[in-house]
């Protein structure tokens, strides 16, 4: 992942070191979510202050998103809004709050928490000159549209794929720090990054990517890959399964 | 024990499903439906995505009618024909109706068009099972003698073209009636993931005026060519038949349906369709609730971002 790093401060530079327990998680007909332990260590000879953000994202997956209102006393969906860029999976960690740790325009430029997630909806934006300004972005979705944004981040949440925990990262001896990365039932598969920075001064100073697999493993896997690659040989033997059931069924209790 | 469902991604009890399965599968042995308005509502609130729990509930009503239909075909109850003739009209419809599915989808409406068929069907045929055998019952305990059925067929059903001859139901009417119910009930069954017995039977009573002991019997041979075919149109359409959920749920269905029929002699037939009546209004009215409450959280995420 490219970032345009500030000269390392001198004397000497400082490093983070990090690996996951895991590299690999397989969901099986048994899998509940997983949790994953990440580890590493500061190397930093002048022992300066250091922060540790980890970041964890999942395959990038649109999200979409309707709105209920009411229509003559029901409550209905509003045209589904799609948000591009949106991560399947998203943590960040950090030893303390984020906004303790570096400037706004610092987090936002690494993507350092859930605020600063670059989701956004482009079809309900266009561009336009406005006020005299050329090349301004104008969503169609007007004031409302932090609204939609921290909902998508809401919902995500709720259903555990996506969190923040600002005590995340324990220093426990020393330099060594430790992470908790905790994949729900959810959870996409594919490939997934945890990067983990280190701030000093409110700067970046260093960065590790570690990836993770997460991917459909024994029978889930067949029967995921045969219901997309060959749909309707999938659906015949379903039904041939739940009729000769049926039959079974039906023969065994009449013997009995 | 939890399992992990492949298409609908979600973590689930495997016991609870198999015990879902059963007492579903014993409440229909006991009325002679199918239960899938039943499992559906059921299998939503559980969690697992509306699209999912529409397409893979049509594959578990198929078992659970081939399970008892052959009890019927034993003693001859099934007119071959005419079920034949609504299965045409089913296949239209579940053609018509997967695709329809399919559009909402991805309009973001088919969790809407779920709930709202629901209420809307189930409230109001509940609504009128519970009136008329409620009726019946309280005739009964007054010794009155039960209302008679009118003999007198609507006319229209005789003015139609393309007459066929049906003898095991001893009718001689024109197909386009049987057709037009199939088309609608196989919609039904890809849009609500209902084997729709419980419109096809009244239909075939009142409209059709077929014989009672034929009615069941013919009802669930055509439910199970209608949803057989809705399950793999979803299936090759959708992908959203989740064959472990619903081979999970046929388990418990297939034992609880047996059960559920052979206890159901101990019954009288009204004291069973007050019970039916109340329990097809109440998931009505259950599946209608948040229609017209205030949600708590405005948004909703749409399943199949495709």
């Amino acid at each position: 992942m490219a970032m345009d790093l500030p000269p390392p401060a001198p004397p000497a530079p400082a490093a983070v070191a990090a690996a996951l327990t895991e590299t690999h998680v397989r969901v099986t007909s048994s899998f509940r979510g997983a949790r994953i332990v990440l580890y590493g260590a500061v190397f930093d000879p002048a022992a300066r202050p250091s922060d540790v953000v980890v970041i964890v994202r999942g395959p990038d997956q649109p999200v979409r998103v309707a709105r209920k209102t009411p229509v003559a006393g029901v409550w209905i969906n509003s045209r589904p809004v799609v948000f591009e860029g949106a991560p399947g999976f998203y943590m960040a960690a950090s030893n303390r709050p984020l906004t303790d740790i570096a400037r706004f325009a610092t987090l936002r430029r690494l993507g350092a928490g859930v605020d600063h997630l670059a989701i956004n909806a482009p079809a309900e934006q266009r561009v336009e000159t406005r006020y005299g300004v050329r090349d301004m972005v104008v969503s169609r979705l007007g004031a409302d549209y932090l609204d939609w944004r921290r909902a998508v981040v809401r919902l995500k949440s709720r259903a555990g794929l996506y969190a923040a925990d600002e005590r995340g990262v324990r220093f426990v001896d020393g330099g060594l720090f430790r992470a908790e990365i905790a994949l729900p039932a959810g959870a996409p598969t594919g490939i997934y990054q945890a990067r983990v920075i280190l701030f000093q001064e409110g700067r970046p100073v260093a960065d590790r990517v570690r990836t993770l697999t997460v991917e459909k493993a024994g029978v889930e896997r067949g029967l995921y890959l045969m219901a997309h690659d060959r749909p309707w040989s999938y659906g015949l033997a379903s039904v041939a399964l739940a009729l000769g059931a049926g039959w079974a069924a039906s023969v065994a209790f009449r013997r009995s | 024990m939890d399992i992990y469902l492949p298409i609908a991604e979600v973590s689930v009890n495997a016991v609870l499903l198999v015990g879902l399965g059963a007492a579903v599968g014993f409440i229909s042995g006991l009325f002679g439906i199918g239960g899938g308005f039943l499992m559906t509502p059921v299998l939503v609130f559980m969690g697992i995505p509306p699209a999912v729990a529409v397409a893979s509930e049509a594959n578990h009503v198929a078992a659970s009618s081939m399970s008892s239909v052959i009890s019927y075909g034993r003693r001859r109850a099934v007119d071959i024909r005419m079920g034949g003739v609504l299965a045409a009209g089913g296949a239209l419809g579940s053609f018509v109706g997967v695709e329809v599915f399919r559009w909402l989808r991805l309009l973001g409406q088919a969790d809407l068009v779920v709930a709202v068929s629901y209420f809307l069907f189930l409230g109001v045929i509940g609504a009128l099972m519970l009136t008329e055998s409620i009726a019946a019952l309280l005739r009964r305990r007054r010794g009155e003698p039960p209302k008679r059925r009118g003999d007198r067929r609507p006319p229209w059903l005789y003015g139609l073209p393309l007459k066929m001859r049906f003898p095991r139901s001893r009718l001689y009417i024109s197909v386009i009636p049987p057709i037009v119910l199939g088309l609608g009930v196989g919609v039904l069954s890809a849009i609500m993931g209902v084997g729709g017995g419980f419109i096809l039977v009244p239909a075939m009573i009142y409209l059709l005026r077929m014989p009672a002991p034929v009615v069941v019997g013919t009802s669930l041979f055509q439910i199970i060519i209608t949803t057989s075919l809705t399950s793999v149109l979803q299936a090759g359409r959708n992908q959203t038949v989740d064959i472990v959920l619903s081979t999970l749920l046929l388990a418990g269905g297939v034992l609880g349906a047996q059960f559920g029929a052979k206890i159901s002699s101990r019954f009288r037939a009204e004291e069973l369709r007050v019970l039916l009546g109340l329990i097809v209004f109440l998931v009505g009215l259950r599946m209608g609730f948040g229609l017209f409450v205030t949600p708590q959280e405005p948004f909703v995420l749409m399943s199949g971002a495709r």
